[in-house]
């Protein structure tokens, strides 16, 4: 019988179906960030367990650590709460005797980043983290399953398995060439906007198509970072060539006799060729272009070459109160065009856009220019950090003004404290725009890191495409 | 975990569309352990409760009298969507509620809701929005919510069914934590273990260093 890359991968990790029709699965890996889980901790702590398989797990420090003036340790945390925060990840991995990159390691990074790059996420396994954004690691042909930081990771470090209800499957091709300057997160805020942020929930979702099968694995790794904002849990891409050239020789991929085995199984997980899904949709990548968010959730995008809505022209009452609350806190005007609307600031950075191919990109726009806004660059790893300073890509941040620092979520949501300030607008390469998300009060757009410098280079929303013009 | 069988209370309609998790429990409270007597309800919609200074805004649906003892919220489209935090399922509860019903979840939330003992139901977007007129016109109105039954009765005595899957809807009722019901397969999850291993002998393990 054909079957999808999903249900090849689901069906070898299910260890019992429940009587009432649930999933118990097993997880041969699991990511734990500081933020929350010391709740899950507290609660194996009151009940005396422990962890199942400790090997089996990695705690990294990525949400609350500091990307500036680390050398100076936790002592260079002024805010008590979240220096508590990272000391709580440090206490709780030993404690519990995990593998832990911590934030001196010289692999700490964002989780979403480092387990790509470490070779840790390979095709056919079942990853879970306590972070929405897992389902990054499906671009490699995970099952990558985001988790709850409280009683869910607790479930999974104590019985290495998660309950899941099988959710249906979507298959949705992108097929075509992308015009110049459409980036991978052009694609998925495009699929966002046509179905909305609920539009995948309750769905897996397959990536597929010739725009998918020719994107780099940097690029498919943007793609289904972005998948829960469309509202699925899972998002996935069939492992091919890329796939494989992508994690031979990383630190924790097969090695010697296994290589040729692993490669041998996961040539088998693509989906047949006869395989069903419950829904299908199709995109046309020549008609996508690069997009900018004007609302409060990532949804509200639009081409570049486009303007704000007006409400008042929405027929759906219940979408125009949306965007009529929408624009309120966005602070503009109805039918104005996107590149009249001046910034404040800008970040590169986030899981979803800061691995090497976005720094670069962000480059070659800031290359013999200036920003006119301040703003920061926040490489999603250690290791990115090295190879952009190999390039010499940190001096071309600087020299257009903007900050070069070191790694973690960051301004994304600001749980380290680098926040977005009240009434600020920020064009920002993350991957939410929700209300104070960045800050309280503050203002995000979101867009692809070449967009980005262009508006760090114009002060305002700006076409990439039409950098000629500055 | 508390079990969920019948809540007969007040509700309030919340009719804000896309509240993420991030509005449920704005990051700066995440920070926090959660005991008794420092739970996480002071936190909950904190933005949207609160004012720049600090002050309840008088004209959140929250903020009226007639909806103190709330434990039904009734809220509009991808109540929860985004972030995994599950402390906003905690600042839900720690709130005072016990149920949310909507026209839809984000997925994440809604399971987190469900896993400590919030029963979050879809219902399809007209009989929402049937319950906020009733319950506009009568601030304070209560609803029903029978769970063995999956009845849910509005201010006005009309019966809607509710789906919800078999395995939480059990959980729910029994007041059943996962572990526990997990423990009973710790035979198959042992046996499943060693023979994945076996099968597949590159999967990547970790360690200190």
């Amino acid at each position: 019988m054909s079957r999808t890359l999903f249900e090849k991968v689901w069906s070898e990790h299910v260890v019992v179906v429940s009587p009432q029709g649930e999933e118990l699965l097993y997880v041969d890996f699991n990511l734990i960030n500081e933020g929350q889980s010391f709740l899950a901790f507290d609660q194996l702590r009151i009940e005396k367990r422990g962890c199942r398989r400790p090997a089996q797990h990695l705690a990294v420090t990525d949400h609350y650590l500091p990307t500036i003036d680390r050398a100076r340790g936790t002592a260079g945390m002024a805010n008590p709460e979240i220096r508590r925060v990272v000391e709580m990840l440090d206490e709780n991995a030993t404690e519990f005797a995990l593998p832990h990159v911590g934030w001196h390691h010289r692999d700490q990074g964002i989780a979403h980043v480092i387990a790509p790059e470490l070779g840790i996420a390979q095709p056919g396994m079942l990853i879970t983290c306590n972070d929405s954004h897992t389902a990054t690691n499906g671009a490699v042909g995970a099952l990558a399953v985001p988790v709850g930081g409280g009683n869910q990771l607790r479930h999974v470090l104590a019985t290495q398995t998660v309950w899941l209800k099988k959710p249906k499957t979507l298959r949705i091709s992108i097929d075509g060439t992308l015009a110049e300057a459409v980036t991978a997160k052009d694609v998925i805020l495009s699929i966002i906007r046509q179905i909305g942020v609920g539009g995948a929930t309750g769905y897996a979702v397959e990536y597929a198509g010739s725009a998918i099968r020719s994107m780099t694995m940097e690029g498919r790794l943007t793609v289904c970072n972005m998948s829960i904002e469309a509202g699925a849990r899972i998002g996935m891409i069939a492992p091919d060539d890329t796939t494989f050239q992508y994690l031979a020789g990383r630190a924790s991929a097969p090695r010697g006799a296994d290589w040729p085995r692993a490669l041998a199984y996961w040539a088998t997980l693509p989906s047949d060729a006869g395989a069903t899904f419950d829904r299908e949709l199709t995109f046309d990548a020549a008609k996508l272009a690069p997009m900018v968010t004007w609302g409060t959730s990532p949804e509200d995008c639009s081409p570049v070459d486009g303007a704000v809505p007006d409400p008042s022209a929405i027929g759906d009452a219940d979408r125009r109160r949306h965007v009529e609350r929408a624009l309120d806190y966005m602070r503009l005007t109805p039918s104005t065009r996107l590149d009249q609307v001046a910034i404040d600031r800008v970040f590169i950075g986030s899981c979803t856009n800061s691995r090497i191919e976005d720094l670069r990109a962000a480059a070659a726009v800031l290359e013999g220019r200036r920003a006119v806004v301040p703003g920061m660059v926040s490489p999603g790893s250690s290791a990115v950090k090295r190879q952009a300073e190999s390039e010499g890509l940190d001096r071309i941040f600087v020299a257009a003004g903007l900050e070069w620092r070191d790694s973690g979520c960051s301004m994304c949501n600001g749980s380290n404290g680098e926040l977005v300030a009240p009434g600020e607008r920020c064009a920002s390469t993350t991957n939410r725009n929700f209300e104070g998300r960045q800050g309280r009060g503050a203002m995000t757009h979101i867009m692809s890191p070449a967009m980005v410098a262009a508006a760090a280079v114009f002060g305002r929303l700006a076409d990439v495409r039409r950098l000629s013009d500055r | 975990m508390q079990p969920f069988t019948l809540l007969t209370a007040v509700a309030a309609p919340l009719e804000i569309a896309k509240i993420d998790t991030g509005m449920i429990l704005p990051g700066r409270y995440m920070r926090r352990h959660r005991r008794p007597g420092h739970d996480y309800g002071e936190a909950f919609l904190y933005d949207l409760r609160f004012d720049d200074a600090g002050r309840p805004r008088e004209d959140f649906v929250l903020n009226m009298p007639a909806y103190r003892d709330a434990k039904i919220l009734v809220t509009d489209t991808d109540f929860g969507c985004g972030s995994s935090r599950e402390g906003a399922a905690f600042a839900v509860l720690d709130y005072g509620l016990r149920a949310l019903v909507g026209p839809s979840f984000g997925e994440i939330f809604q399971v987190n809701c469900i896993q400590n003992g919030i029963l979050a139901v879809t219902v399809a977007e007209r009989i929402v929005h049937d319950l906020w007129r009733q319950l506009r016109a009568a601030p304070g109105a209560e609803m029903s919510i029978d769970l063995p039954g999956q009845v849910l009765v509005a201010p006005d005595g009309t019966r809607h069914a509710f789906e919800i899957s078999a395995l939480r809807k059990h959980r729910l009722v029994h007041g059943i934590d996962d572990i526990d019901a997990t423990l009973a397969y710790a035979d198959a999850i042992e046996s499943f273990e060693r023979a994945r291993h076996a099968a597949f002998p590159w999967l990547p393990t970790a360690r200190r260093d």
